[in-house]
């Protein structure tokens, strides 16, 4: 008799790897294979694990047609099952996997509008996070300034792609009469935001997107700073600043000392 | 919002996200509903709309993630993020499943077939103690569905819950629709089934839609809640409110959704049926 630990293993392999005859020998055959059997679960899980990912890339699945999402969803799931039962946090890994899914390679914006949809899911996820405490902001040294590194606010997503994602999304939407944009030069940079009860998603110009995406991947306020000024020389820090506050970017901020 | 009683021992429904927003308009008279709480734990949106939900409506917590069945530690993780979900929804009841769903470290998605052992018995009681301990409160355990048997089963699973029932002290969830799909699948008497569970312990009863499959040429009974309570299932519905009681009984349907009043209109039939069962408190607590 298989150890319960031991049995669970071998019924995890057998759903997607190689058949297990230890298993099958305990499996009561009782008018129906044990493989047939065993097939139910793998079934399940599969076209369940499916469908979850289905419900966060819907445009995806639009865009690639739902049995093309099926073949593509169950080579992900059986490279990348779930690690946890909250499901609504599964796939963050889809859009990577897409751009290196060699049956997606007509489609090249493919993973980038699975990267903005990824955006649109999780900042839903996030609607009641804490908001930057301004008052503790304004205590801080200037002399300190150029060291502030950032928290961002899981609210707020940012997306640059040399796709125009945005106008994909928005004319695969249901009920939309937005027209499929052409493709050309509809590089984008985005900034996705949760607003009450619905997600919402603007274009920035290209250099506050560089400084909030800066900042976003954790360089301090100086280096972000620099970044920015170091490929759009006219931009306006002061006033990316105060917009940055404006907007809720940010939820917390520490002080990197060396 | 509604106190932290008991849910009332009517109809109800099991809530799906696309639901939500007509019921939150239009507050139709169901007795009380039941969510997964996985779905809220993220926070955001979803848990806002049921909170909203749950000012409006009894809530009860019908858990898939814990995997109590599963050899080793529970997910901690899971369990505190349950916790906290309970403490901010107050629900009138929490359950979970029979079965095990997570090894290795892979979440698999399914409520899946535990051996009746001595050895499942102490891993599955071990659990429901550490959960109950952990939110401070009597949880329901519901029978799966199956769809295959292991040899080395040493007891029936109704005896397997009933004992369950008597070591932790947590109640049962009997689903009517898995009993039914279990009995043809792997091949028992669902009529001796119900009769083999303890009374007292049945706290909630399910219903839900199957479908029938065919597998290698057997027809095989998939627990898909994605079509109407069938028939048979009613009328051993019918034998487990003979047997318990009246109960609070809910309708499942999670796949193929059809419009809110479809599932409230399959409530209404369970609840005429309930009604019949209940007792003078009973009326007092529907009226």
């Amino acid at each position: 008799m298989l150890a319960l630990r031991d049995l669970q293993a071998r019924f995890t392999d057998s759903l997607f790897a190689t058949e297990d005859l230890t298993l099958l020998d305990l499996v009561d055959s009782d008018g129906l294979d044990a493989r047939a059997r065993l097939a139910v679960y793998r079934h399940h899980v599969l076209a369940t694990l499916t469908a979850t990912l289905a419900a966060a890339y819907p445009v995806v699945c639009r865009l690639v047609d739902q049995r093309f999402f099926a073949y593509a969803a169950d080579a992900f799931i059986r490279r990348h099952l779930p690690t946890e039962p909250c499901l609504v946090e599964y796939g963050a890994g889809l859009p990577h996997f897409l751009a290196s899914f060699p049956a997606c390679g007509a489609l090249p914006y493919l993973p980038d509008v699975a990267r903005l949809e990824w955006a649109v899911h999780t900042v839903a996820q996030h609607s009641d996070a804490a908001s930057l405490d301004l008052a503790r902001l304004r205590r801080v040294d200037p002399r300190d300034m150029a060291q502030l590194r950032f928290v961002p606010n899981p609210t707020v997503a940012l997306l640059a792609s040399p796709w125009p994602v945005d106008k994909i999304w928005k004319a695969h939407q249901e009920g939309t009469s937005e027209a499929l944009p052409g493709l050309q030069g509809g590089a984008v940079c985005l900034e996705v935001h949760a607003v009450g009860e619905t997600v919402a998603m603007r274009v920035l110009e290209p250099a506050t997107f560089a400084f909030r995406d800066a900042l976003a991947r954790g360089l301090t306020l100086g280096e972000a700073a620099g970044h920015a000024l170091e490929s759009y020389p006219s931009f306006d820090l002061q006033q990316a600043i105060l917009e940055l506050l404006d907007d809720c970017i940010f939820n917390d901020f520490t002080i990197i000392t060396e | 919002m509604n106190g932290k009683r008991d849910l009332p021992s009517r109809a109800g429904i099991g809530l799906k996200a696309p639901h939500v927003g007509e019921l939150l308009a239009t507050r139709p008279a169901a007795p009380w509903l039941e969510v997964h709480p996985e779905n809220y734990m993220s926070g955001g949106i979803a848990l806002a709309s049921l909170e909203a939900v749950r000012r409006e409506y009894p809530v009860s917590l019908h858990g898939v993630g814990l995997s109590l069945g599963t050899a080793g530690d529970i997910d901690a993780r899971h369990l505190s993020r349950l916790r906290s979900l309970v403490e901010r929804i107050e629900p009138c009841l929490v359950s979970e499943h029979l079965s095990w769903s997570t090894a290795g470290g892979v979440y698999l998605n399914h409520l899946l077939p535990l051996p009746y052992t001595d050895e499942t018995l102490g891993v599955v009681a071990d659990h429901v103690d550490e959960v109950q301990n952990a939110l401070g409160r009597r949880i329901l355990i519901e029978n799966p569905s199956s769809y295959l048997r292991f040899r080395h089963s040493s007891m029936a699973e109704p005896h397997f819950l009933a004992e369950l029932a008597r070591r932790t002290g947590c109640g049962l969830l009997c689903d009517v629709n898995n009993i039914y799909v279990s009995a043809w699948n792997v091949d028992f008497d669902a009529g001796s089934y119900l009769d083999t569970l303890p009374v007292q312990a049945i706290g909630e009863i399910h219903l839900a839609g199957h479908a029938a499959n065919d597998a290698d040429g057997r027809t095989i009974l998939i627990d898909d809640h994605g079509s109407p309570v069938t028939a048979p299932v009613w009328k051993l519905y019918q034998r487990a409110l003979e047997r318990f009681g009246s109960v609070p009984t809910l309708i499942e349907w999670d796949t193929d959704l059809p419009e809110l009043s479809v599932l409230l209109g399959e409530a209404s039939v369970a609840d005429r049926m309930l009604q019949a069962f209940a007792s003078e408190d009973d009326h007092a607590c529907a009226a």
